[in-house]
């Protein structure tokens, strides 16, 4: 038995049998043929055949990310059509062969060619590069008839594998089934980046950037993916293994509060309808997060009012008693949605994005949407909805956001349509919005800190690039503070305050979290029973004095040893 | 038969736009280039290739010309300007199965 560490991502167990995932092995090209060897006609045939299972293949994954995952992932592998029928990267193929060259060769040289073309060009185009390589293996692996084993299809592995990869991209995360794979580790990868997000929604165990040590375990070992942990353990013993069956926490239906009786909301993260009952049955005391891009993904053009509203309803009704907090459309920085032209910024996430382009460009959708939001809470239960604005960084914003409600509701009251006006916040992603805090808490009901991009703002640090992975931990001091000056500055005021990043559903936070001064956390459905466990263990005065003990630290590593202490 | 016309979406020919494009230019019985409107004849290619579209890489602001030849030229023209000019792009009906069975047919030639 050998234990090797990472980064616990799901905090979930799993045992299986290794099974990496090398999506470029075996498709090494043999030797040319003599083009006068070469059967031209049956290569053509070989070429078709090859693009017909490849499209199969590329559908069935699409369908698989819409439903599994219901993101913008899904639209990526619309592109990998395309290119699978472009008629130049066909033709040209389909006139090598006719000269003599094998269908793999041919498809190997002008894909080769195409992708060179791609990576000289600047910005968003590279990255195509990526695409038509996808597209080219897909082809490849039918050609060279690629050993099955070499490749693990994704979307059909079976029953009880741990897969193992350098890193898998969101897309690859959306096709694996629940309930085939027990676990994942990576070589690399953070628990922030979306394909951990995605395993975390599916409740698959992962550790991730457990390192170089990773690449020397071979297919079929025995594997625990301990994700709670942070680690994998080769070989294990029965009584490891034991420890890891236990399987999930049971939820804590009811609502908790700490050992000296102050009440914490425990509430989830919900980003796709399919996601609402999961919640429920894990006893989140509500939905902290409810993130609409889900209603706008997969589509042609976006959704009606009504389509919103009844989403807004199937969530209410699955919290009667709880509180629904929406988040208004918040697309742009690294969410893409294709027919709202989100413009090709070089800075993306410094762009236009969440509230900015609600205020602008998309005033159409915000308003659709607040009309959805304000008819909802005039339903019966409705009183638990709450409505927040993504990216704030500006009073004026909050401002004109909240006088778009007031219109809006004027004009509900002009048409006679029953509405009432929800509790209405802002989260807190940006310093701007920290160092407002105290203004923002007065003007509005509530606040909600947005972890992720807080901590990469605070630290500059983006949360998709490795080589920054370091940076991107909101336990650095610097993210601790911008988090007690937001709660510091709430606790004079009406509003509550919330958190709902990644670092809410970590327990081993929980009471440093709730020392913070925080009244909600919100979390990935899976973690709600362990941090409802911790909530009650927590004294609010020790939890104070821990927390004061972490914001004198002056270094991630002075944090770590308070919290370990 | 050709317009030249300054290409509005903010995205230029990338993504979401280009992809538009090559399938508007699918759904016609029309032969349809493109090319940046300085470049000339050299500078043509084919409209309904996702990778020659993709691989000009002409950004918001730049000046395209767009020649259509065959039966429905002049529809052809006109919806692919369209969504050269449109800002937010139209949203067409049932295009997608449309363009999926023509990019699948055999060589026009």
């Amino acid at each position: 038995m050998r234990t090797l560490t990472g980064v616990g991502s799901t905090p979930l167990s799993g045992v299986g049998a290794a099974r990496w995932y090398r999506p470029e092995a075996g498709l090494t090209l043999p030797d040319r043929p003599d083009p006068s060897a070469v059967d031209a006609d049956a290569e053509l045939a070989r070429f078709e055949d090859a693009r017909d299972a490849a499209r199969e293949a590329i559908r069935s994954a699409r369908d698989r990310a819409a439903e599994r995952v219901g993101e913008e992932e899904a639209a990526v592998f619309e592109a990998h059509e395309q290119f699978l029928d472009d008629p130049e990267l066909v033709g040209d193929i389909e006139a090598a062969v006719e000269d003599g060259t094998p269908a793999e060769h041919a498809v190997h040289d002008r894909f080769a060619a195409a992708i060179e073309q791609f990576e000289a060009l600047d910005g968003p185009m590279a990255e195509r590069a990526d695409d038509l390589r996808d597209v080219r293996d897909r082809l490849l692996r039918v050609l060279l008839n690629t050993d099955a084993d070499a490749v693990a299809d994704l979307g059909d592995l079976p029953a009880g594998t741990v897969l193992l990869a350098e890193r898998l991209t969101p897309s690859d995360t959306a096709e694996l089934d629940p309930d085939a794979v027990a676990g994942i580790a990576t070589v690399a990868g953070g628990r922030t980046a979306h394909a951990a997000i995605i395993a975390r929604s599916l409740s698959i165990p992962a550790v991730v950037g457990v390192g170089e040590s990773l690449r020397e375990i071979e297919d079929g070992t025995d594997l625990l993916v301990d994700g709670a942990d942070g680690r994998v353990v080769v070989d294990p013993d029965a009584a490891t293994r034991e420890g890891a069956d236990a399987g999930p926490a049971p939820p804590v239906p009811e609502r908790v509060s700490t050992a000296d009786g102050r009440p914490i909301e425990v509430a989830a993260n919900v980003g796709s309808e399919a996601e609402i009952a999961p919640a429920a049955e894990r006893g989140a005391d509500g939905i902290g997060l409810f993130r609409t891009e889900f209603l706008f993904y997969d589509r042609e053009a976006p959704p009606t009012e009504e389509e919103q509203y009844e989403a807004v309803n199937a969530a209410l009704s699955a919290f009667p008693d709880g509180r629904v907090v929406v988040r208004t459309l918040d697309v742009g920085g690294d969410k893409q949605v294709p027919y709202l032209d989100l413009p090709d910024e070089s800075n993306p996430f410094l762009g236009r994005r969440g509230i900015r382009l609600s205020l602008d460009e998309h005033r159409d959708l915000f308003e659709t949407q607040l009309r959805a939001l304000l008819r909802a809470a005039a339903r019966e239960g409705g009183e638990g909805l709450a409505v927040m604005f993504p990216l704030v960084s500006r009073i004026e914003e909050v401002e004109a956001a909240v006088s778009a409600v007031e219109s809006v509701a004027a004009d509900l009251d002009a048409e006679g349509v029953d509405h009432a006006v929800p509790e209405l916040g802002a989260m807190v992603e940006t310093p701007a919005a920290v160092f407002l805090a105290d203004r923002l808490a007065e003007r509005l009901d509530f606040l909600s800190i947005g972890t992720n991009d807080l901590t990469q703002y605070v630290m500059a640090a983006d949360r998709e690039n490795d080589g920054v992975a370091a940076y991107h931990d909101p336990l650095h001091p610097a993210v601790l503070r911008a988090i007690d000056r937001t709660a510091s500055a709430a606790a004079g005021t009406d509003a509550w305050v919330g958190m709902c990043g990644e670092m809410a559903g970590d327990p081993e936070v929980t009471e440093l979290l709730v020392g913070l001064g925080l009244d909600e956390l919100s979390m990935s459905a899976v973690t709600v029973p362990a941090v409802k466990r911790r909530v009650r263990a927590v004294d609010s005065d020790a939890a104070r004095a821990l927390a004061d003990e972490a914001l004198a630290c002056e270094t991630r590593a002075e944090v770590r040893d308070v919290l370990d202490g | 038969m050709e317009r030249t016309v300054t290409v509005v979406p903010e995205a230029g020919l990338h993504a979401r736009p280009a992809s538009k494009l090559v399938q508007a230019a699918n759904r016609f019985d029309a032969d349809v280039s493109i090319g940046r409107a300085d470049d000339g004849d050299d500078g043509l290619v084919r409209a309904d290739s996702m990778l020659s579209v993709s691989g000009l890489n002409v950004g918001h602001g730049e000046s395209v010309r767009v020649v259509a030849e065959g039966a429905e030229a002049a529809d052809a023209l006109d919806a692919v300007c369209d969504l050269l000019t449109s800002e937010v792009e139209a949203e067409s009906e049932r295009e997608g199965a449309d363009a999926e069975s023509d990019a699948d047919g055999g060589d026009p030639t």
